[in-house]
């Protein structure tokens, strides 16, 4: 028995170094004369399963496979590693590691999660590893190997909460929020807003992550007699929050959505009772929308996206999206890329035409793609534009495009 | 078939030595990999020191592992001239009484029922940390300082395995003398019948107490060493289902053996970094495996091992 | 206000004690923790909803050809992955049974994607005013059905030939034997009965919280909910249930938010050091 057990834990050891060093064999460099490869730590389980399949397997896989059938960029194929960190911190280090050490890829491209994000971003940072465009919305600014995507959390607040004084000219306003760092960099920000104006949250109630029913805090905000309540919520219990009202018969307030919540998959759960509800929207609407950007972008998923479900959504959007971006950089930076010139294709970049946001354009100090929203309505379930593309400009509103 | 002491020793001493100058052949991943692994490790033989050897189910060992997560993590941040040796012995000993603490109320407990309170447990340790935001950084995560002993920064994950492999090492040595002596055996009787080690003498609560908080200070070490490791800590990082991995492990090794604890440590971990390549597929296979291991290795691995040295002998 | 809030949370609550009574059922008679459930409740949802919405059948046929199914199901699951395994200590059978979880929530997206859709209820979607509170009509169903389902259960075991071999089972396996009950049917039969159970769950939640392959972590709730009311007892999951929802409901309304979220867990931990089996839970004896 003893000799056994000195055996089995030798073996171990043995076994362990074996599969290691196996696993350890020396990749070429991200770039080769016939391709170049990208990758992300992302949620393929866990509670943000659905968006990081759409992002990556429609998204990302669908359109890199559309520039690969016509031959690549600059004679490149695009290749893609993805893992899965099931929206836990811990794993989405031990992956960025793996795609940096072991995989060597070139930039890691549109990985998701606050958590899972900023988790990687020190050593992403310190290795010069170009982190693009990562689904989150908590400002990251600073870093000359960042670059972030949609109009952060605390802008997209103050957007909505000027929008509704200076326009709607409303007074009473509430908030409803997630329990975390995504609710707070809601209500904090847009607290300050208001406080300008002379305002504050007239109420503020919140929810726990996964919370089935809501209908104590409707209840409490119903109360506090609002003109508008801004919801910044999942789709879920946004939906929830909607059925709630209307089943307690809540009429005389408005209720607007966050950027993130504006899906039409919340406005779909809610059964038809979400009519008359306001949103801020970061994107055309995916499935209705006639621009030919985005005929082109459901044309491209049916015909390449990788998920099973190629229903179109504004997660499989923005994979496409960010792709399509990260493509132009590469056109830009031509065919010796390395990853100081790509960064300084992408900072090149001035009025890029998309068809889908503003044009966007970066610079040597800013590296944010998207600062902006327009307000929308439900009207028969559709979300329909009641405002142009809106962006903030030293505590004004300024119309864009 | 006893291997004589100088043979024991020489295979302990060659293993050591083929795993302490493992990082010069390997990449910077697997020495991450190989650290990651410890670190489980050390919370899986923490875990078994509970479950295995006194039967109690103990389903929130992720709080334990953040308590000393975050211990570390703030002791290292406000006082750096503290030497991280001391670092993880406060990150253990708070997170050991905090377990003696919780041992207490749960005496009365039993089965199913410990298993249910220690995942309230875990669930309001990350609670806490999500709201007592002005110590922990709540949801803003808490960016984790370099480990150091007076001017020597362990700011690599290569310094950092010589930080952690030694670390696992003795605490696993600690290990085997205790399940080995007297407290190792009240422990035993404990499991087998309470009724029965009661009438021969072992203090029922005194060792069942005793049993969480040492549980408590492994998992509590491995959590400040898992704060230098991934150098970002959030709320988000320990969930239930790392309080279910960790019992996995120990099934999965085999219950109530040390070698058990780290081949199921190992097993799991390096199964789930493994498969991360296969996306969605990857969940579906470790769900298929758990089955399939429990199945066909009841007593878990160390278990399957000893049953067929049986049949072969 | 508090009218309102209180109903709410019973609405809520009935799910948790649905879960909480297929876990009880489970328990009683193999004494196996069934960390499955919540998942075996989001399975059959989904197959309700492929038979209603792709294949296009009315509601009430949909959702018997469901409970049939998932009667099916659970005598597959027993098969497949219980029994191989009866013999090994209950505690291999909870992981096995969280084995079973992560492959049917994995399989699930696989087959149905892991998009939340929205779902019909067999309730009328109607409100009618109480006072000032206004009672849902899917709220008031979901809460009758499942005392309804419980008395039904509860006659079984208590007068019901089957019912009390089934019981015989709990209290002793080889007993059991001796006296003629066929313990390995009995199992089949369990897992059966809880499968259906929970597809019962999976239809009144899904309305609720809408169908996705989310569902499942309902199961957690529901433990909680079966440790309140006292494990094993059949009043005492729906009682549980019901009492957790309506606790989970009235702490937003007091208490400032940032202790509200840990008040269920807070709860069940003081419930289970004043009084560790619940609130109808009985002792049971243990062999030296």
């Amino acid at each position: 028995m003893q000799k056994l057990r000195y055996l089995s834990t030798f073996g171990l050891i043995v076994l362990v170094a074996l599969f290691l060093t196996v696993s350890d064999v020396k990749a070429e460099v991200g770039v080769t004369d016939t391709s170049i490869l990208v990758g992300c730590s992302n949620s393929f389980s866990g509670p943000l399963v659905y968006p990081g399949t759409q992002l990556v397997n429609n998204g990302l896989k669908g359109y890199f496979g559309y520039i690969n059938a016509q031959g690549g960029v600059n004679g490149r194929k695009i290749l893609t590693q993805f893992y899965d960190d099931g929206y836990k911190p811990q794993n989405a280090v031990a992956n960025s590691k793996r795609l940096v050490e072991q995989d060597k890829v070139f930039a890691i491209l549109a990985s998701q999660g606050t958590g899972p994000v900023m988790a990687t971003v020190k050593y992403l940072t310190q290795n010069k590893v170009p982190l693009l465009f990562p689904f989150q919305g908590v400002p990251l600014s600073g870093q000359k190997t960042i670059f972030t995507s949609f109009t952060p959390y605390p802008n997209q607040s103050e957007l909505v909460v000027t929008w509704l004084v200076k326009v709607k000219g409303f007074k009473r306003i509430g908030i409803l929020y997630q329990d975390d760092k995504y609710g707070y960099t809601f209500r904090d920000p847009g607290q300050k807003m208001l406080q300008k104006f002379g305002l504050k949250w007239v109420a503020a109630e919140s929810y726990k992550r996964g919370a089935k029913d809501l209908s104590a805090q409707v209840a409490k905000l119903r109360k506090a007699n609002l003109d508008a309540v801004l919801l910044v919520a999942t789709p879920p219990p946004g939906a929830t929050f909607l059925k709630e009202a209307h089943k307690q018969g809540w009429k005389n307030t408005r209720i607007i959505s966050s950027g993130p919540l504006t899906d039409e998959k919340y406005i779909n759960l809610t059964g038809g009772v979400g009519e008359g509800v306001w949103g801020l929207s970061l994107w055309p609407d995916p499935v209705h929308s006639q621009d030919p950007a985005v005929v082109e972008y459901r044309e491209i998923m049916q015909k390449y996206g990788k998920d099973r479900d190629k229903t179109p959504n504004r997660y499989s959007l923005y994979g496409y999206f960010y792709a399509k971006l990260f493509v132009e950089g590469l056109k830009r930076a031509g065919k010796n890329v390395t990853r100081e010139s790509f960064i300084a294709a992408l900072e090149g970049i001035k009025d890029w035409e998309s068809g889908m946001i503003p044009p966007v354009s970066f610079s040597g100090t800013n590296h944010l793609t998207q600062n902006s929203g327009f307000m929308v309505e439900v009207q028969q379930g559709v979300f329909r534009p009641i405002s142009g593309w809106l962006t903030l400009k030293e505590g004004t509103l300024v119309p864009l495009k | 078939m006893q291997l004589s002491g100088k043979w024991k020793i020489l295979s302990w001493t060659g293993a050591l030595v083929v795993l302490l100058i493992m990082p010069l052949f390997l990449g910077k991943y697997s020495v991450f990999l190989l650290s990651l692994l410890a670190i489980y490790a050390l919370v899986s033989l923490g875990l078994n020191l509970l479950m295995g050897y006194t039967g109690q189910i103990a389903a929130g060992h992720a709080g334990f592992l953040a308590i000393g997560a975050y211990v570390t993590a703030i002791f290292t941040a406000n006082f750096e001239w503290l030497p991280c040796p001391v670092t993880l012995l406060l990150a253990g000993t708070i997170s050991g009484i905090i377990g003696f603490l919780l041992g207490i109320p749960i005496l009365r407990l039993k089965g199913f029922y410990i298993a249910m309170a220690t995942l309230a447990f875990g669930v309001v340790v990350s609670e806490i940390i999500l709201q007592w935001s002005s110590l922990t950084g709540g949801d803003d995560g808490f960016s984790v300082p370099a480990a150091r002993i007076g001017g020597f920064v362990f700011d690599s994950d290569f310094k950092l395995f010589y930080l952690i492999i030694p670390v696992t090492i003795i605490m696993t040595l600690l290990a085997k003398n205790l399940v080995n002596g007297y407290i190792g055996r009240a422990f035993i009787a404990l499991r087998e019948s309470e009724i029965a080690a009661q009438t021969i003498g072992v203090d029922l609560a005194k060792y069942k107490t005793i049993a969480f908080a040492i549980s408590a200070f492994y998992t509590g070490v491995a959590g400040g060493l898992f704060a230098y490791l991934i150098t970002y800590l959030s709320p988000d990082a320990f969930t239930i289902e790392l309080s279910i991995d960790f019992i996995a492990m120990i099934v999965i090794g085999g219950m109530g053996s040390i070698l058990g604890s780290i081949i199921g440590a190992v097993i799991l971990t390096g199964m789930q970094q493994m498969l991360a390549g296969l996306l969605d597929l990857q969940v579906l296979i470790f769900g298929l495996s758990l089955i399939i291991f429990m199945i066909f290795m009841p007593k878990g691995i160390v278990g399957m091992l000893s049953d067929l040295r049986e049949r072969f002998s | 206000m508090l009218l309102q809030v209180i109903f709410s949370g019973l609405a809520t609550g009935s799910i948790y004690a649905l879960v909480a009574l297929g876990l009880s059922l489970i328990y009683n008679t193999t004494e196996h923790v069934n960390f499955a459930q919540g998942e075996m409740s989001m399975v059959s949802a989904f197959v309700g909803f492929t038979f209603f919405n792709m294949l296009g059948l009315s509601l009430p046929i949909a959702i018997l050809l469901t409970l049939l199914i998932s009667a099916l199901l659970g005598i597959i699951t027993e098969r497949l992955v219980i029994r191989p395994a009866m013999r090994a200590p209950h505690f291999n059978i909870f992981i096995i049974t969280i084995g079973v979880s992560i492959v049917m929530k994995s399989l699930s997206g696989f087959i149905w994607s892991h998009n939340d859709y929205p779902y019909p209820s067999i309730f009328p979607d109607e409100t009618i005013s109480i006072g000032s509170a206004t009672i849902d009509l899917i709220g008031l169903g979901n809460i009758g059905a499942t005392v309804l389902l419980m008395v039904i259960l509860y006659a079984f075991f208590k007068y019901t030939r089957y019912g009390t071999a089934m019981r015989a089972v709990s209290e002793s396996q080889n007993a059991a034997l001796l006296m003629g009950v066929n313990v390995k049917q009995s199992f089949a039969v369990t897992w059966a009965i809880s499968f259906v159970v929970a597809a019962v769950a999976g239809i009144l939640m899904a309305p609720v919280v809408f169908l996705s392959t989310h569902m499942g972590i309902v199961v957690i709730n529901g433990f909680a909910a079966a440790i309140l009311g006292g494990w094993g007892s059949i009043p005492g999951a729906i009682i549980g249930g019901m009492l957790l929802g309506v606790i989970d409901n009235v702490a937003p309304l007091y208490l400032p938010s940032q202790i509200k979220n840990v008040v269920p867990f807070a709860v069940i931990f003081i419930v289970l050091v004043i009084r560790p089996k619940g609130i109808m839970g009985m002792e049971r004896f243990t062999r030296v």
